[in-house]
């Protein structure tokens, strides 16, 4: 992997690619713009010497038409009419030895061009003026990049007109009787000879500066605009990449620095596209980190709770012996007879149960096994309303029980389902220090299967301290709850949990809220 | 023939000390003598001038390490059979290396029956292996 300079790594990765794709775009329209300016030169100058050609074609024609009549000033008009126009230099038409016999410049006439020029040298390899060198078409043309002109040369090639006519007939009728020598060749009657083949050439010199000029602004208009293109094509793709990507990205970056800092509150905007996914199970992530940090929170909290429990119990430990021993003692002292033995009765019965109870609670703190059994309800219920009965605390509460006929029975184990239903007594008889009624429901849910038991008193509240523990043990660390009621609630919630229920604050709109316990059936 | 068991129990509160000998008494039987002490130095001191058939040890005593003073009241009267009270049933399990030395757990709350169930057993248990009782 390319590793970039210490300097560039701060640079963002929107810009990055678009100074890429800018460099791109700039090295492939540069290669595109030189090869099609360099075909369009070749196109150009190839068309120019084909017009140059056709130029020197129709010369021909008039060359021919002019010297069967004789008009050799016809020849120089031509000539003078035809540079007369844009772009062509000159025109000559030299004979088959070199000597210029029309130019349109004047001073050049009547000069011998040697065999080793250029031209002759298509036919005359060597340079000999006698040595013939077969060639495909004796039409040339030799572009000069540095001076920008077009040298090009058309034979004319003898024919049956030029030595049968009765040519070099003047102007005026006369025939040219007498053989003229001009320049040392014979235009006169059969003064070519049939057996040549070549009389001479025409050349035209044409500038192809103009092409060559436009061929330049096109240069430099496709510079212009491929740096254009590559700057709106970069432009837009830093906008793009940083809108569709930078920003999600430095939005996803952000949460999970808070993340890192131990804040799971923090949602990113999601969505349907690769890095909405990618925010989206960011979030899922965030959420069970939080739902795990949460749990190791409430296990910690159980763990401390089940330390205070261990220790609470063994403080009740050493007393509860000794009301134990001592409870036996007294009805194995008092006999059958004794008037305090049901008293004393109540006693065991109740110290032992309170063992039971102290041993549960050690039990499920050490996550013991459990004896599931199925348990009526209603028995339960009554058997813990019949303990709190004889507690001061009861004294001016009614507790008003409703059950249903023929109740489903649960599987549950019987000591800790009562520890539940003792222990919100319990947290109640606290919030109703002066006194009340304690309603106590139940209710089948035969599509859930599960049995719902219903604590509220008569006006269908909790009182406020049952509510706070509650919500303390839920959502909140604000303890407003007197610590019994706290533990004892949280004791629940776990006897609760044990048995696949909860325990939890039921509101519904229009009714005051109560506590719900939940088990299946 | 009756033949007096002597027992000795040490444990930092006294309600269960008396609660033992309360148990125990109850039962009628009147061969049981039960000595207490409340720290472990106090026990160690009696062990070591009188002979006991079966000594009661709090499984956490205050000032020594509970394997410690099994292990001394051990070598000091390899006789004596030797019973834990726990009131931490997590606690148990730390007796696990203990259990050399041990010959029952006492759980504490425990009742009449319980203790004395338990001292009938280890009684029985020593007269099989020929331990004056």
């Amino acid at each position: 992997m390319m590793k970039l300079p210490a300097g560039l790594r701060h640079i963002s990765i929107s810009t990055r690619i678009s100074i890429l794709l800018g460099l791109i775009i700039l090295v492939t329209m540069g290669i595109f713009s030189a090869i099609s300016l360099v075909r369009q030169q070749h196109d150009s100058i190839d068309a120019l010497s084909r017009s140059t050609l056709l130029l020197g074609q129709t010369t021909e024609k008039i060359l021919r038409l002019s010297m069967i009549k004789n008009r050799r000033a016809d020849i120089s008009a031509a000539i003078k009419d035809i540079v007369g126009n844009e772009g062509i230099r000159s025109v000559r038409i030299l004979n088959h030895e070199g000597i210029i016999k029309f130019s349109s410049r004047r001073s050049e006439l009547d000069q011998h061009i040697s065999h080793t020029n250029p031209l002759c040298r298509n036919c005359h390899a060597g340079g000999d003026s006698t040595s013939m060198h077969p060639v495909s078409s004796f039409y040339t043309y030799h572009y000069d990049e540095k001076s920008g002109i077009i040298y090009s040369s058309l034979p004319i090639y003898n024919s049956p007109s030029c030595y049968n006519s009765d040519c070099h007939t003047g102007e005026t009728g006369e025939s040219a009787v007498a053989p003229i020598k001009a320049g040392g060749v014979f235009i006169a009657h059969h003064v070519h000879d049939p057996s040549q083949t070549i009389l001479g050439f025409i050349e035209v010199e044409v500038s192809a500066k103009k092409i060559i000029a436009g061929l330049d602004r096109s240069r430099s208009q496709l510079i212009i605009l491929s740096l254009l293109i590559a700057l709106a094509a970069s432009m837009i793709v830093y906008f793009s990449i940083r809108y569709l990507v930078g920003i999600p990205v430095k939005k996803l970056v952000n949460g999970t620095k808070r993340v890192a800092q131990g804040d799971f509150t923090h949602e990113i905007p999601s969505g349907k596209a690769e890095l909405g996914v990618l925010a989206d199970s960011f979030n899922k992530m965030q959420r069970q980190l939080f739902s795990t940090q949460s749990q190791l929170i409430e296990s910690e909290k159980l763990a401390s709770l089940g330390k205070i429990a261990d220790e609470i119990a063994n403080e009740i430990s050493n007393p509860l012996t000794g009301i134990i021993i001592y409870s036996e003692s007294l009805l194995s002292l008092g006999g059958p007879e004794d008037p305090g033995r049901r008293d004393h009765e109540t006693i065991l019965q109740e110290a032992l149960k309170i063992r039971e109870s102290v041993r549960n609670i050690l039990s499920m703190a050490k996550k013991e096994k459990l004896n599931f059994v199925l348990v009526d309800i209603e028995a339960l219920i009554d058997h813990a309303i019949s303990i709190v009965r004889k507690l001061s605390n009861f004294r001016n509460v009614r507790i008003l029980r409703t059950i249903p006929k023929d109740f489903p029975k649960a599987k549950a184990d019987p000591g800790l389902l009562e520890q539940v239903f003792l222990n919100l007594l319990l947290v109640f008889s606290d919030g109703m220090q002066t006194g009340g009624i304690l309603n106590i429901s139940a209710a089948y849910s035969e599509k859930d299967r599960r049995i719902e038991i219903q604590f509220a008193d008569r006006q269908g509240t909790i009182p406020e301290s049952v509510a706070h523990a509650l919500s303390e043990l839920e959502f909140t660390s604000e303890s407003r709850g007197t610590a019994r009621t706290t533990i004892s609630l949280s004791v629940c919630k776990d006897i609760m949990a044990l048995h696949s229920g909860r325990i939890y604050i039921h509101s519904e709109a229009g009714t005051a809220p109560s506590i719900m316990l939940e088990i299946p059936a | 023939m009756s033949v007096t068991v002597r027992i000795l129990a040490i444990d930092e509160q006294e309600i269960i000390l008396s609660s033992i000998a309360k148990a125990l008494a109850n039962t009628g039987d009147a061969r049981y003598t039960v000595a207490t002490a409340q720290t472990a130095v106090d026990g160690l001191r009696l062990i070591r001038s009188n002979t006991y058939d079966l000594v009661f040890v709090e499984a956490y005593l205050p000032g020594m390490n509970t394997l410690e003073a099994l292990r001394r009241i051990r070598s000091i009267s390899p006789a004596s059979s030797l019973v834990v009270l726990s009131g931490y049933i997590s606690g148990t399990s730390l007796l696990g290396e203990a259990s050399e030395y041990i010959d029952g757990i006492l759980s504490k709350p425990f009742t009449t029956e319980e203790i004395t169930s338990l001292v009938s057993r280890i009684l029985v248990e020593r007269s099989g292996k020929g331990r004056n009782v």
